[in-house]
Order: structure tokens, then sequence, then C-alpha cells
């Protein structure tokens, strides 16, 4: 099991995640939750029912201004007008519009897309004029909830109705979560219903304990990296 | 609960938002008495009917102006602020006075 002192970053949750008996691996530089418990078959069924796992080690990247749809676009991205939805890309990376100028982009589950990476290089404040940089990697933490029972606990604390026939697959919602601001979005992964939410790193170990408390009704419980990737 | 219907995100508990005063139009800052602007950014009207507010989605810190009937209080329509800023407005430095 990796030691999470020897890797250069770790999650706001990694405490959170080894009292769970999460095994770590390295992820992006990340120590990683890749398995949490030692049946990984009863792990990945605990991801189709209702499980939370810890994303904010895989690449992201933020990006607002007038002009940054154009400047996006000029990079290769495919994306549309309407707000307040992802556009998944051809490389497996989703590029989240949250407004006119506003746009987060997700990469992969595997680090396969170099989307995010292109875009932090391409980019500087000379040769992008009306965008502008937003430190997603450093300021906003990265969960996804999956499984069939996540639109029916979101309920509990979220004002918005997440149930699938009423929150459409690649939907955006930007509203409060258990009470803080937060980012949802639908990104179904195969057949499974999943979330995934962007918010403030900084209270990231309050949202990662409401959600699994408002998870317990549902026997929700956190599940590792490899569970979700094995999703689809 | 009551719910405002914010024009990016649509109908949401009205927790999500923050009011930002009456909007009024903005006088020339250069051009206008020291009087006049300090009321400007100051006073309010207080209006008794439909007024046009600005109102902040705080979960998207999205800025848009509402109308709404204050005696009623009742959101009578909403909308993003590009209806009436069609474009960037610049601040000028101003000119220099000799002493």
């Amino acid at each position: 099991m990796l030691n999470p002192s020897v890797v250069p970053a770790r999650s706001f949750l990694y405490r959170e995640l080894q009292k769970r008996g999460a095994a770590l691996g390295e992820v992006n530089g990340y120590g990683c939750a890749m398995r949490i418990g030692s049946d990984a078959a009863a792990e990945d069924a605990q991801a189709r029912s209702l499980g939370l796992c810890d994303l904010t080690p895989l690449k992201r990247i933020g990006f607002k201004g007038w002009a940054t749809a154009e400047w996006l676009i000029g990079q290769g991205a495919t994306l549309e007008d309407a707000p307040n939805r992802v556009y998944p890309q051809d490389d497996g990376a989703r590029i989240a519009r949250l407004s006119k100028g506003e746009f987060v982009i997700l990469g992969d589950l595997h680090l396969r897309s170099t989307l995010p990476d292109r875009l932090g290089i391409a980019w500087s404040i000379n040769n992008a004029s009306g965008c502008f940089r937003v430190p997603r990697e450093d300021a906003s933490a990265w969960l996804c909830l999956s499984g069939e029972h996540a639109g029916a606990m979101f309920a509990k604390v979220c004002g918005i109705d997440m149930r699938p026939q009423h929150f459409a697959n690649n939907q955006i919602a930007q509203t409060s979560l258990a009470r803080m601001n937060a980012i949802i979005m639908r990104n179904d992964r195969g057949a499974t219903l999943a979330f995934d939410l962007v918010f403030d790193l900084a209270s990231a170990v309050y949202l990662w304990n409401a959600l699994l408390d408002a998870m317990t009704e549902f026997d929700g419980k956190p599940v590792g990296l490899e569970a979700v990737r094995g999703l689809g | 609960m009551k719910i405002i219907n914010c024009p990016l995100n649509g109908p949401r508990n009205a927790q999500e938002f923050v009011h930002g005063g009456e909007f009024v139009a903005m006088p020339d800052p250069h051009r206008t008495s020291d009087s006049d602007w300090a009321g400007f950014v100051f006073l309010e009207n207080n209006t008794a009917g439909v007024v046009r507010e600005w109102w902040c989605h705080v979960p998207t810190a999205y800025w848009f102006i509402a109308e709404r009937d204050t005696i009623k209080d009742e959101f009578i329509r909403t909308f993003d602020p590009s209806e009436i800023f069609r474009e960037r407005v610049e601040f000028t430095r101003p000119e220099a006075t000799k002493s």
C-alpha cells in the first residue's frame, strides 16, 4: 500500500479515506484511493447501488471570460451555446459550460485525455484575450456520486429534483448542496446513474461526511477509483 | 419556500439569492456633482410599487436584473443584464485639473 507521505500531493480527504481502509495508489502525483476494503466485487456492486468516490486527484482546469468559448473552440474543443450543460469530448474529457463565459474541463478517469494539460500549456494571459484561468485544480474538490439510489439521496441535501426522469444526463445544476455551493453534473458512467460534484476544496471533509451521513439511509458507502472506472 | 426564477439557472429557492440594491442608471462620474454621485452610491428611492433591482444567484455568482412589485413582494420578470448593457462600460481617467 502506498505511503501517502511519499507522493507530492494528497487530497484533503486522504485521512478520511485511510480511516475507512483505503488502499492508496499514485494517480497524477496524488495518493489516490484505488480500493476501499478488501472485497472488490462488493465494492463494484456498491458503486452501482450508491457509492461516493474522491476524484480530486484527477485532472481538471477552469477558464472564464467573455471570449472563452471562442478560445476553447480554437483549441479544438467541441461545445454548443446552451449553458448548464456538459459537452463530452471525443477523448473522454468533459467540458462543463457553467454560463455564457465560464467553463470547467474535467479529465477522464484513466488520465487518457490530454485536453486539460494541452489547454493549460496553450493558455497565457497574453495570447488569450478575454479568457482567464480559474484554478480549479487548486481550488475545487471533485467527488463522484454513483448508483441507482443517487437521485433519491439528493432529496435529503439539495432542493433540485435529481431523479433521472427529471434531471437529464449531461445537465448541470449549480445550487446549494448540504448548505454549500456546489456544481452538480449528471455524467452517467456506462449504464449507471452518476453525478460529478465540484465544490470548494477547503470544505471537502465537511461535504464528504455530510454526504456519507445522508447516504446511510440507502446503505451508501465510499468506493475507490477502480470501482468507478469499472462502471464504464 | 419562496422561489425566484434565475435567468441562468431557472427556478431556485430564494435562499440561494442576495439582493443587490435598486437598479439605477449610473451618472458620468466625471461630470456629475459630488452630491449626485453620493446619491447614486448611497441612497435608495425605496419606491412602493414596481421597481428594478440587482439580484445575485450566489452559487454561480451570477448577477441579473429583476422587476419586482415591492407592495405585493412578487417578482414580475427577471432578465440578463445584457438586455440593457450592450457593451462593456469603460471608465476613463478624469482630465487633470489645475489647482
